[in-house]
């Protein structure tokens, strides 16, 4: 095995294993309040875990040219399951975005972000990137990203967005028409914005949290009272203070809180360095592809990745307002988990076929 | 070419996550270390919850290390409501031992707070109670330690030392205008519990309370105890309206003891009117001086030369008239001629209107400026009252001749008491103190010290000596007979002043007064003495204020070490009084002789022998004439 396939695998069970770990200190004091049972999630965190590696190795063997010829059927089964959901879809936390089977749920936009990036590499492998087929494909994931917010997940829809935008960069699109489009991205950002006025709130909270401190500045607040005390040690693993039902549900989007807590600084800084390991030989993987698809897919797959983490970690410091972007391989959410491990896989089967 | 343009923008990507990685790390870096403190005491304050212990009061001394207030320390019931599992169960419980209804015991369980105080029922519990509770056990139940402030004396010095509410604040007296020195930093036990309310499994963190810093007064506790003992007896014997006592050093200022009557009890202060317990008489009150207020008039006629007291001569025919009044002196008749001096002695009223005739009114009243009348002395209590006195422009020659002998005028005790130091001391008046200093309560340092203050000098030391031999005089042959100290030298001035309602004199209604010093030629201390509308007695300052003075200077005696001095005015005796007369050494006599050694004493002689070998008292002794003497025989 090649020395940056063997770091990559290496980062991901570090990462896999640490957030599990963390899912549960996390989680322990919620799940018994919750559930009476404190492994609760881990439990099932456990099990997704051990399935999303299961998974992996199974695609890291499936050539990654099986999904070039399938990429429209994958695309079109997401795509109707993103309108289903819609339909038959069960509501948790205010979004429309699941189907559950038990307690389990699976969250059809997860698939998409891959589904997506699938079909792009494909035409952008075998089209010469013209500002028509720019927009083309700009148009394809607006229509996606308005499908999701239908539910609305706004975060996920970000992602969507941005791995198209990181694609056609990648790509060589034509940064003057880029930026026009940006200008336009904007506009419609900020109608977005203006069309549910709760979101101006988010926004202006993140700036000064303490101006509704039981409002819109709550969660930030909280978020920043576990990260502040940390220091640059911790308080040491399993002695967070604000997991004890001052953070709400503090195993899913904001466990970042609570790594810094207990971690400190010094946590943090090594998580940091984990997940540059990851990016960075994700990265390499794609540049040493034989083929365009192979390089436009591993590219998609860890700019999406990337951007998740960055839109979380900002969220949870303080830097910009709150979205909702659980955290890849640390935050509790087993469709996220088996999503990303399985994308890993895609990435892994095309680190076999380097030059 | 094409891949290579592909790649380099990869890497641009890698490169602008890597920045934003960057961003976020210096962000945490940020919150986690350079605003820490901030955030972690916002994080602090959310987790810890407080049992809050109160803080000792600084205890309040005489100057002699006397403790005048201090503190117990008592305990109190507090819950904290989210940890208690079975609120109802609890309730019933505590109810029944605090004798309480359940109902209101539920609502301080059930309450939603942090932490409930149960106020008041839980408060100040004894000590049995609060081991029942204690044994109960239970989850979320807890007992605090508060301190309760306590005063040794009860009554004692009330109105100085003022008292303070349940929650141990300064509601009046010293304990109000010091309360931020007085008062301690709360402590408590800090633990740390979850968002619903439930203790974590972590360290309680115990902030230690800081005591209040202490406060050392000028009083003097012995003197003290004899000013309250006398107020009280005055208060038996006379059933007054009130009475006033204060004591002060004239040398510096220090206020050696004050109290009055009525007065009140702070550990039950609800049983008293606002009135009663803020109005400190010795500062507070003001009335018409009557003749203290003579040493006044007498020192500045001394300094200004108008007068020889022992040359002048001055006929009172029992009456002066000045303008289209008649005034009289308070003996019928007047005191026919006399000299300056025996003016003084007898407190000849006339004699008095003759002395602020040769002063004039501007110089009359600007030694009544001088010696701090009409405004406040400045003294470190509150509740200070200035007086009244006229203004120059309303003075006539009527007003200016009944000012010279303390009427018209409305002055305060320690106005009194501190002009007379000036007249006294060598001439100087000093701002009247009670707090001698204030210390750390731990090291002791001193945190503030009060020393004497110079005002102005009023009159010369050669005037100063001349009032202090005239006072004396008064004391030993004039009307302020009564407070005569044997073998010590005591000055003194009596009082007898008609009091005033809605701008008229009362009928037989008085406040008697006398201000004595000692040692006459050196004064150590002054003693004011008020009694305001004794009942069923001859109404002169000497016979009813004399007394009491005396007893509080025979204290003074003992409690300053003021040795006998030599020398002096001799008391005149009239028929009333009884001399005091030495004891000759008649052991070793037959008892013949011994008996008429002895003649001025009822001799009881023991035994069956010839001679005298033992007596009692002993000779040298100075006893009141026809005191009982043993000797023995054989």
């Amino acid at each position: 095995m090649k020395k940056n396939t063997f770091f990559f695998i290496m980062s991901i069970t570090l990462i896999s294993l640490f957030g599990l770990m963390m899912v549960y200190s996390a989680s322990y004091v919620w799940a018994d309040y919750k559930f009476a049972d404190p492994y609760k999630y881990l439990k099932n965190q456990g099990l997704f875990l051990i399935l999303g590696f299961v998974l992996m190795y199974f695609i890291s063997k499936i050539d990654y040219r099986v999904y070039l010829k399938h990429s429209n059927k994958i695309f079109l089964i997401c795509f109707i399951l993103l309108i289903l959901v819609l339909i038959f879809g069960t509501e948790r936390n205010g979004s429309k975005s699941w189907f559950g089977i038990g307690s389990f749920g699976v969250q059809p936009s997860e698939f998409m972000k891959l589904a997506l990036a699938i079909l792009i590499a494909k035409i952008l492998s075998f089209n010469k990137l013209t500002d028509k087929l720019v927009f083309k494909i700009l148009i394809l994931a607006v229509l996606v990203f308005g499908l999701i917010m239908l539910q609305p997940d706004f975060g996920t829809g970000v992602i969507i967005l941005m791995g198209t935008v990181g694609l056609l960069f990648a790509a060589g699109a034509n940064l003057k028409f880029f930026g026009k489009l940006g200008i336009m991205g904007i506009a419609a950002f900020a109608v977005l914005i203006a069309s549910a006025p709760y979101r101006i709130k988010r926004i202006l909270s993140f700036l000064n949290p303490w101006e509704d401190p039981l409002g819109s500045g709550f969660q930030i607040i909280q978020s920043l009272y576990a990260i502040g005390p940390g220091g640059l040690l911790g308080f040491g693993l399993g002695n967070s203070r604000q997991k004890h039902f001052y953070l709400p549900e503090p195993q899913t989007d904001f466990i970042f809180s609570i790594i810094s807590e207990e971690f400190g600084f010094l946590g943090i800084l090594l998580l940091a360095i984990l997940f540059t390991i990851i990016i960075v030989c994700g990265v390499n993987i794609a540049l040493k592809s034989k083929d365009l698809f192979g390089k436009f897919l591993a590219f998609g797959i860890i700019f999406e990745l990337a951007f998740q983490t960055i839109l979380n970690l900002m969220v949870v410091v303080g830097l910009i307002p709150v979205t909702g972007v659980t955290l890849p391989f640390l935050s509790y959410g087993g469709s996220s988990l088996m999503i990303t491990l399985m994308s890993m896989g895609i990435i892994l089967n095309i680190s076999k076929h380097q030059k | 070419m094409f891949t290579k343009n592909i790649h380099s923008r990869m890497k641009i990507a890698v490169l602008c996550f890597a920045f934003l990685f960057l961003v976020i790390i210096g962000k945490v870096f940020y919150i986690q270390v350079i605003d820490y403190k901030k955030i972690n005491g916002y994080a602090e304050n959310l987790w810890s919850r407080n049992l809050p212990i109160k803080a000792d009061r600084g205890i309040i001394y005489d100057r002699n290390g006397v403790i005048l207030a201090d503190n117990v320390t008592t305990t109190s019931l507090v819950v904290i409501p989210n940890q208690i599992k079975d609120k109802k169960k609890v309730a019933v419980d505590l109810a029944k031992i605090l004798n309480v209804s359940e109902d209101a015991m539920y609502k301080h369980i059930s309450k939603k707070t942090s932490i409930e105080r149960v106020h008041p029922e839980g408060r100040r519990l004894s000590y049995e109670i609060a081991d029942k509770i204690k044994n109960l056990n239970y989850e979320g139940v807890y007992l605090v330690k508060e301190s309760k402030r306590n005063y040794p004396g009860d009554t004692y010095l009330s109105h100085t030392l003022g008292y303070v509410g349940i929650d141990n604040q300064g509601l009046s007296g010293l304990e109000l205008m010091y309360d931020d020195c007085l008062t301690g930093e709360d402590g408590a036990i800090k633990y740390f519990s979850d968002a619903k309310g439930n203790k974590l499994k972590l360290n309680e963190v115990y902030e230690q309370p800081q005591k209040g810093m202490n406060i050392t007064l000028t009083i003097n506790d012995e003197i003290q105890k004899a000013v309250e003992k006398e107020l009280d007896n005055a208060v038996t014997k006379y059933n007054p309206d009130r009475v006033i006592a204060l004591v002060m050093n004239p040398n510096n200022g220090e206020i050696l003891a004050m109290s009055s009557r009525p007065n009140f009890s702070p550990a039950n202060y609800q049983k008293y009117t606002v009135e009663e317990i803020n109005r400190n008489l010795p500062i507070w009150a003001t009335y018409e001086p009557g003749s203290t207020f003579k040493i006044i008039t007498l020192s500045a006629a001394l300094e200004e030369g108008k007068v020889d007291l022992h040359k002048d001569k001055y006929h009172d025919s029992g009456s002066i008239r000045v303008e289209n009044a008649t005034l009289h002196c308070w003996k019928h008749g007047g005191h026919g001629s006399e000299t300056f001096m025996q003016v003084v002695e007898n407190s000849c009223n006339p004699g008095f209107v003759v002395l602020g005739q040769r002063l004039g009114k501007n110089t009359l009243f600007d030694y009544i400026d001088k010696f701090g009348f009409g405004a406040k002395t400045g003294v470190d209590l509150n509740g200070e009252a200035s007086g009244i006195i006229f203004s120059r422009d309303k003075v006539g020659p009527v007003e200016q001749a009944t000012t010279a002998f303390g009427q018209g005028v409305s002055v305060t005790p320690i106005q009194q008491v501190t002009a007379v130091s000036a007249a006294i001391n060598g001439g100087i008046l000093y701002k009247p103190y009670i707090v001698k200093s204030i210390n750390e309560p731990e090291t002791n340092t001193v945190v503030k010290q009060n020393n004497k203050t110079m005002v102005r000098r009023v009159v010369s030391e050669k005037t100063s000596k001349e009032v202090r031999e005239a006072l004396e005089s008064v004391v030993s042959n004039g009307t302020g007979r009564t407070a005569y100290i044997d073998g010590y030298r005591v000055g003194g001035k009596t009082g007898t002043a008609q009091k005033v309602s809605n701008g008229r004199y009362l009928y037989n209604n008085y406040i008697l007064s006398f201000i004595g010093f000692l040692p006459a030629d050196k004064p150590e201390v002054v003693v004011y003495f008020a009694i305001d509308n004794p009942k069923g007695v001859q109404q002169f300052g000497g016979v009813i204020a004399g007394p009491p003075a005396k007893t509080i200077l025979e204290a003074s005696i003992t409690a300053l070490n003021i040795e006998k001095p030599t020398g002096g005015t001799e008391k005149k005796y009239n028929y009333l009084d009884k001399k005091y007369i030495t004891v000759s050494n008649v052991v070793g006599m037959d008892v013949n002789k011994a008996k008429e050694t002895l003649k001025d004493f009822e001799v009881k002689v023991d035994g069956n022998g010839k001679t005298i070998t033992y007596q009692s008292p002993e000779a040298g002794s100075r006893i009141l004439e026809g005191s009982k003497v043993r000797v023995y025989t054989g």
